[in-house]
């Protein structure tokens, strides 16, 4: 068919999930099914005294509901989401209209968010309940009649068909504390059974989230490893089955613990497992090959693009814009059949038919094919291009892949090497030499998985990605101003001395999403944005031995209780000796200082006057000069390479006419 | 921007050009334009209108030049002028090089017209000037005045090359045996003369086998950052440290040259067949294509569900959740956050605690502002700080105001006489995908059980195979091959696009060697590592799922849950379920199928699934059910195939394309039908299933004219969607 080969075509081969095989569409819905009873709506004090809060599992799971579908709107724009309480007094589920309104025939099965993509209000809604006490007593009442599980189970069953029909993946989370709701009843139970096998053949997955009493531990094998299954059949790529997080069920006695280790096991599940490529042989040697799938885990999360919205209706509408193709000469419209690629070359076209073009593109099947081996140190710091792909393997193509790849991982981990492989991840993708590396698997606090056994492939530049370096001027540092420079760098260590990732969300995503919603629900400006990339200033500072301020997770730790900002200052002083040394203090001085009170300012007289411009600080000086300017209201007086050398040294953009920059400055001044 | 180019190529057409040598299967003409067409090529390749080439045909059967009066220049023709050489000049020079019925005309004289070419052209302006010889040197050569044209061509700076075939190099390994006396003598004349001005000489051998290696083209990189790297507030602190830097790319990925999309010229097939292959090489004659842009929005009152809106009623927004959110224009900014630039450190991590794969992105150099030594000698006692240390720096990179900060990493680098830092982007947050997987050292049972033998886990044997494998093909060297890896993607079209501008009736070409270099491990290498590969394969004892089983109905284990309780028994004493409800049709057809023990059950499986469906195409409002309906038919065409009855699905399909197609499913099902198509639910083919009667090619083939279908789909678009 035209339209598929020109949907692979060169400019849309971008990096996305695509199932290959599957008429199901790419999209994931997530149904929290919440147990509401009198115990798991019994609030749960804070164990710690610091930290004085109460959580009842409920309103824990609510939140976690709530947190994943404030996420989801981020990550997975397109994906579903809803909230099914169970167990209520109330009962809420569509009418024959298709609308929810008050129906007995899931009773005590409360739809309170539809399985939907979340609007605005909803997020709304859920906020309310997750947050308001008031407003969920009118809901979260317990029933005094036992629900029935195969009601429950039914109901999320409808959900799915009717509002989720042919996702690839559909998964039902249910929070509860109770491991055996049925007890001995056995029609009850076998009911269960039955409409648990029901979402089975539809292809939803079941996810537990089990909440211990404080005096009773949940016991998966009473109920509910009768209702579980290892993967769906629909869903060839499903984990493995993996066992519900140990830690949340043993979560019992404190509230806010309880609501930590649960949001941490839900967030690893908060998107389906998708695969980048699937059962691609890795080629360990000729004709020795196992199987593996690849998976994007790492990947720069972009806000959605901007869209045009219609304002004529009573209420907002996305607009979709439709685009047509049309030939220039005769105006006519283009079928995707009738269009031809060509290259520009010497003022015209060079053409190939499709099938040269896609012959070009082929350099054989996909493929990941070991070279050979090298240790890992033989990989520079600088030979990157891209993000990883991770491997994993998979038993569909070859029985042993997993052992085999084991072997493999185990060996390079303990030897620190590496392969260097040929890799090609799909049909008709550039292949790439790729450095494939071990990765060790990585358990968080809370004993959830936070990173994943297996392999990683980074490709590598080809000597057509890599620069020149740039010209630059050497001064190798001498000794003691290095030795200076350690004692800063030995103060000012991350926790534990390593990248966390998740300690450090994305400032200017959460910031975009967090006007939206503020938009969306016409709430206030929320003011400041909270940005944790931003470093920890005052205790760069100085060592706060006597501050209690180290509660925040991503704080620097200050090793000794000196002040760092006096090893900063001994570096300086170094830098001047030795700077004076080497060049015996006739060139232009910049001060790397940025003010060390009036001292400082007088030091950097010294430059000539053509170099001033290209000296950070003729440093103090220009500052103060243009602060004089600014106050005496002569700004416009200055001329535009100090104007723009101030800015650049503020960071603020000195693009533009003198009077924009004149503009910059005195807002930069008004603003202080 | 790049030096302006002068570039004058001789090229000896003379009648001995045309023979074939050393038992080579083209001729010499053939083999010099092979070097000469792959130089014009790359710069036509390049588009710059400053890179000019001319070209000038020695031993021609004409005359053609500025100096033709004086009788030493004859039979040398100035076949193109200096000039930007565009598709037209190749077409042209193509016809025009055939070797000449003449042996006259002498090299040395084609160098002054050459010489006499660029002068008038460039005049005293800045170029990179240059002349490339190619010849057998077989003609005859006066060597009068060679100092005079020795001085002109370093006097004007030009660049002298001579390339000949069959001349002897001894550094490359060419000698030609029983060389021609008169022959030699030239090659020392040619010799002197190029050497004399600092100029090359060489075999043609040596400079064509250098075609194979790709060429890089040098890119000039620009500052992406100027500004501070800074540690603490300075606007605050006064302690605050400041070091002014710049960051240039230090890897950039070099995209291959792109295609742009064109449309077949309306009766284009017609002026195909009569071969006016006049504007473009591939034959086809093609027009740019325009775009126009139109907007909808849903409308359930409109036919179709889908009204057209002007442009002027729209703003611009985003979408939260399902929520649209417009944004009025003088807000526009008001979801960017407040950033100024800067890259200001948040502390330092240790080497040995940085995952490598953690890397985001292409990488950067920092290193410290232009001409100013204090802060190279600044940033040198970080870099060495940190190396010493061995600990990265993680900042916080901001490179222009009001751009999204990132989180890089700084790492040292010190070389003999350079030094900077490397700077690389790192994940936040929402950048990490938490996928889960099983580990790789142990299996978890269901019951929590932890075993350390299993068939996913290697054995010692296994084990100790792999490392002894792993160590036989370690490769040599301390560096990893960047430098002689070279994009094959990029090189291959831009080759083939080269190639197909001169020899535009030519099939395409396999990549060179080159090229795939690393698709291959080395042959001597893996005969080093057979008898341990052997060993490993024997031990490892891998078996390939043969294709047939891959699609079959899954083990029947995995149909119980956890507790492996038989849920089917349960399911058989349920009464109810003979007759498939439409709410839960999916669930409760698989089960019907899988307790089938008679076709006859199968059938009436399937015939009321198809009534399910039929129904729920007839009561669909718009498209509200056609994902449902994909979902039912998708779900019979799998399992029918894993229980090998592809005919029943086949014979079905059939007859509800003619019910959909002929309006019987309650209106215009069309884009139903379409839909079906797109979600790959057609035929089962003899491929997917054995049993089929259906080859590869019938269920390709469209059950329908696919123009029909298409043709409706645009229509839909354009009238009410």
């Amino acid at each position: 068919m035209a339209d598929d080969s020109y949907a692979r075509d060169e400019e849309n081969f971008e990096e996305e999930e695509v199932d290959e095989t599957s008429f199901r569409a790419v999209k994931d819905a997530v149904l929290f099914a919440i147990d509401v009873s009198s115990s798991m709506l019994e609030p749960r004090l804070s164990g710690d005294t610091k930290k004085p809060g109460q959580e009842s599992p409920t309103s824990a799971a609510l939140k976690c509901a709530y947190h994943l579908m404030q996420q989801r709107i981020i990550s997975n724009p397109r994906d579903m989401i809803g909230v099914l309480l169970y167990g209520t007094e109330s009962s809420k589920f569509y009418d024959e209209d298709g609308d929810r309104g008050s129906d007995v025939s899931y009773p005590h099965c409360h739809l309170f968010t539809d399985l939907d993509i979340p609007s605005a209000e909803e997020v709304k809604e859920l906020r309310a309940l997750a947050e308001d006490e008031e407003e969920a007593q009118k809901i979260l009442i317990p029933s005094e009649e036992r629900v029935s599980m195969a009601n429950v189970l039914f109901c999320a069953n409808q959900i799915f068909t009717s509002k989720a029909p042919n996702f690839l993946s559909r998964r039902l989370f249910i929070v509860t504390d109770d491991d055996n709701p049925h007890g001995d009843n056995k029609s009850l139970r076998s009911a269960a059974t039955v409409r648990a096998r029901d979402l089975y053949d539809l292809g939803v997955n079941i996810e537990l989230f089990p909440i211990s009493r404080p005096d009773h531990e949940f016991d998966t094998s009473k109920f509910y490893d009768d209702i579980i299954y290892k993967t769906s059949p629909s869903n060839g790529e499903a984990p493995a089955y993996l066992q519900p997080d140990t830690n949340t069920a043993t979560a019992k006695g404190d509230g806010i613990s309880l609501l930590n280790s649960l949001l941490s096991s839900i967030n690893s599940r908060s998107v389906p497992r998708r695969s980048l490529f699937s059962n691609v042989p890795l080629e360990i040697g000729p004709n020795f090959k196992i199987s593996v799938n690849g998976y994007l885990l790492l990947k720069r999360q972009e806000p959605a693009r901007s869209c045009y919205v219609w304002l004529g209706g009573e209420t907002p509408q996305i607009a979709k814009g439709i685009t047509t193709l049309m030939a220039d000469d005769t105006a006519q419209r283009v079928e995707k059949s009738e269009i031809r690629k060509a290259y520009k070359f010497g003022g015209e076209q060079v053409t190939f038919t499709p099938e040269e073009l896609q012959a070009l593109r082929h350099f054989g099947d996909p493929v990941i094919r070991v070279i050979g081996f090298k240790p890992l140190s033989a990989l520079p710091i600088w030979a990157n291009v891209k993000h990883p792909s991770f491997i994993y393997p998979s038993e569909e193509d070859y029985v042993g892949s997993t052992r085999v790849f084991s072997a493999l991982q185990q060996k390079l981990l303990k030897d620190k090497k590496m392969a260097l492989v040929w890799f090609i991840p799909r049909k008709n993708a550039a292949p790439v030499v790729a450095a494939m590396i071990a990765g060790e698997e990585r358990i968080d606090e809370n004993g959830v998985q936070k990173v994943p056994p297996g392999m990683w492939i980074i490709p590598l530049p080809f000597a057509d990605d890599v620069r020149q370096n740039p010209e630059s001027t050497l001064a190798v540092s001498p000794d003691p101003l290095t030795d200076a420079m350690r004692e800063i760098i030995g103060q000012l260590q991350l926790p534990k001395g390593a990248y966390e990732p998740q300690k450090y969300p994305n400032p200017a995503l959460q910031w975009h999403y967090r006007i939206l919603q503020a938009l969306a629900l016409d709430e206030d400006h929320p003011g400041e944005p909270e940005d944790k990339t931003k470093p920890k200033y005052r205790q760069i500072d100085k060592v706060g031995s006597s501050e209690k301020d180290t509660s925040t997770s991503c704080t620097v730790i200050l090793i000794d209780s000196q002040r760092a900002g006096d090893y900063v200052l001994a570096w300086s002083d170094q830098l001047d000796a030795a700077f004076d040394k080497m060049f015996g203090g006739t060139a232009a001085t910049t001060s790397t200082l940025v003010k060390r009170g009036p001292k400082d300012s007088a030091d950097s007289a010294g430059g000539p006057p053509a170099k001033r411009v290209k000296t950070e600080g003729g440093a103090g000086g220009i500052d103060e000069e243009v602060k004089r300017c600014y106050e005496k209201g002569t700004v416009s007086k200055l001329t535009v390479a100090v104007l723009k050398e101030f800015l650049t040294a503020q960071g603020r953009s000195s693009a533009g006419r003198k009077a924009d920059l004149v503009d910059r400055v005195e807002q930069f001044f008004e603003n202080k | 921007m790049a030096d302006k180019e002068a570039t004058v190529y001789i090229v000896d057409v003379g009648k001995s050009m045309g023979e074939r040598r050393h038992g080579r299967s083209v001729t010499d003409l053939e083999w010099a334009m092979k070097y000469v067409w792959d130089r014009i090529t790359a710069t036509v390749a390049t588009g710059r209108k400053t890179a000019t080439i001319g070209v000038v045909a020695l031993r021609s059967d004409e005359t053609s030049n500025e100096l033709r009066e004086d009788t030493s220049f004859s039979k040398i023709s100035v076949l193109r002028n200096l000039g930007q050489f565009l598709m037209a000049d190749i077409r042209q020079l193509r016809e025009a090089i055939k070797p000449s019925q003449t042996n006259k005309g002498d090299a040395v004289s084609s160098v002054v017209v050459a010489i006499q070419m660029i002068n008038t052209y460039t005049k005293k302006l800045k170029y990179k000037r240059r002349i490339v010889l190619v010849t057998n040197g077989t003609g005859h050569m006066n060597n009068e005045g060679l100092d005079e044209i020795q001085r002109k061509i370093q006097d004007d700076g030009i660049e002298l090359v001579v390339l000949g075939a069959d001349f002897d190099d001894p550094e490359f390994g060419v000698k030609e045996e029983d060389k021609d006396l008169h022959k030699a003598e030239n090659e020392t004349l040619l010799q002197v003369l190029a050497e004399g001005c600092g100029g090359v000489f060489g075999t043609l051998e040596q400079a064509i086998s250098e075609l194979e290696i790709p060429r890089i083209k040098i890119t000039k990189s620009m500052p992406s950052f100027k500004g501070f790297l800074s540690l603490g507030d300075a606007s605050k602190y006064e302690t605050a440290l400041r070091i002014p830097v710049e960051r240039y790319f230090r890897t950039y990925v070099a995209k291959p040259p792109s295609a742009s999309s064109f449309a077949l010229r309306s009766g284009g097939q017609e002026e195909n067949e009569a071969g006016a292959g006049q504007s473009t090489s591939g034959g086809e004659a093609l027009t740019t294509i325009r775009t126009s842009r139109t907007y909808q929005i849903n409308d359930e009152s409109a036919p179709g569900g889908k009204v057209d809106v002007e442009r002027d009623d729209l703003a611009k927004g985003y979408e939260y959740g399902r929520t649209a959110v417009h944004i009025s224009q003088t807000d526009e900014n008001i979801t960017t956050l407040e950033t100024f630039a800067g890259m200001e450190i948040i502390g330092f991590v240790q080497m040995n605690k940085y995952d490598r794969y953690l890397h985001m992105s292409n990488t950067n150099v920092i290193i410290p502002q232009k001409a100013n030594d204090k802060a190279s000698l600044a940033l040198s006692s970080l870099i060495h700080a940190l190396w010493e240390q061995e600990t990265y720096a993680v900042a916080r990179l901001v490179a222009k105001e009001a751009k999204p900060p990132i989180i890089v990493l700084l790492a040292p680098s010190i070389e003999p006489d350079y030094e900077c830092l490397i700077e690389i982007a790192l994940p936040f947050a929402e950048d990490v995908r938490s996928y889960r997987f099983p580990p790789l050292d142990k299996v978890v049972t269901v019951s929590g059980k932890i075993v350390t033998e299993h068939r996913n886990l290697p054995t010692e044997d296994l084990q100790q195979a792999m490392n002894d494998y792993v160590d036989s093909m370690e490769l040599d060297g301390e560096e990893l091959p960047i430098d002689d890896s070279y994009s094959p993607l990029l090189h291959r079209i831009d080759t083939a696009v080269r190639y197909r501008a001169v020899y535009p009736n030519e099939p395409i070409l396999e990549p060179s060697e080159q090229l795939t270099k690393f698709a291959h491990p080395d042959k001597e290498l893996v005969r080093e590592a057979k008898d341990s590969l052997e060993k490993l394969m024997s031990t490892a004892n891998v078996k390939k799922v043969p294709p047939k089983t891959k699609g079959r109905k899954r083990l029947r284990e995995t149909e119980k849950p956890l507790s492996g309780l038989d849920v089917d028994a349960l399911l058989k004493q349920e009464p109810k379920r003979t007759k498939i409800s439409a709410e839960n049709a999916i669930p409760e057809f698989k089960q019907m199928l899988s307790r089938a023990d008679s076709i006859e059950i199968i059938h009436d499986a399937v015939k009321q699934m198809t009534s399910i469906i039929e129904t729920q195409i007839k009561h669909s409002l718009g498209d509200a059910n056609y994902d449902r309906v994909v979902e039912g038919l998708g779900t019979m065409r799998e399992e029918l195939v894993d229980f090998e009855e592809p005919t029943l699905y086949n014979d079905y399909l059939a007859a509800l394309k003619g019910k959909i197609l002929g309006d019987e499913l309650g209106g215009d099902r069309n884009e139903l039908w379409w839909l079906i198509r797109k979600s790959k639910l057609g035929l089962i083919d003899q491929a997917t299933s054995e049993v089929s009667k259906v080859t590869e090619d019938e269920a390709k083939e469209p059950p329908e004219p696919s123009g029909v279908i298409h043709r409706f789909r645009l229509e839909v678009c354009r009238i009410f969607s």
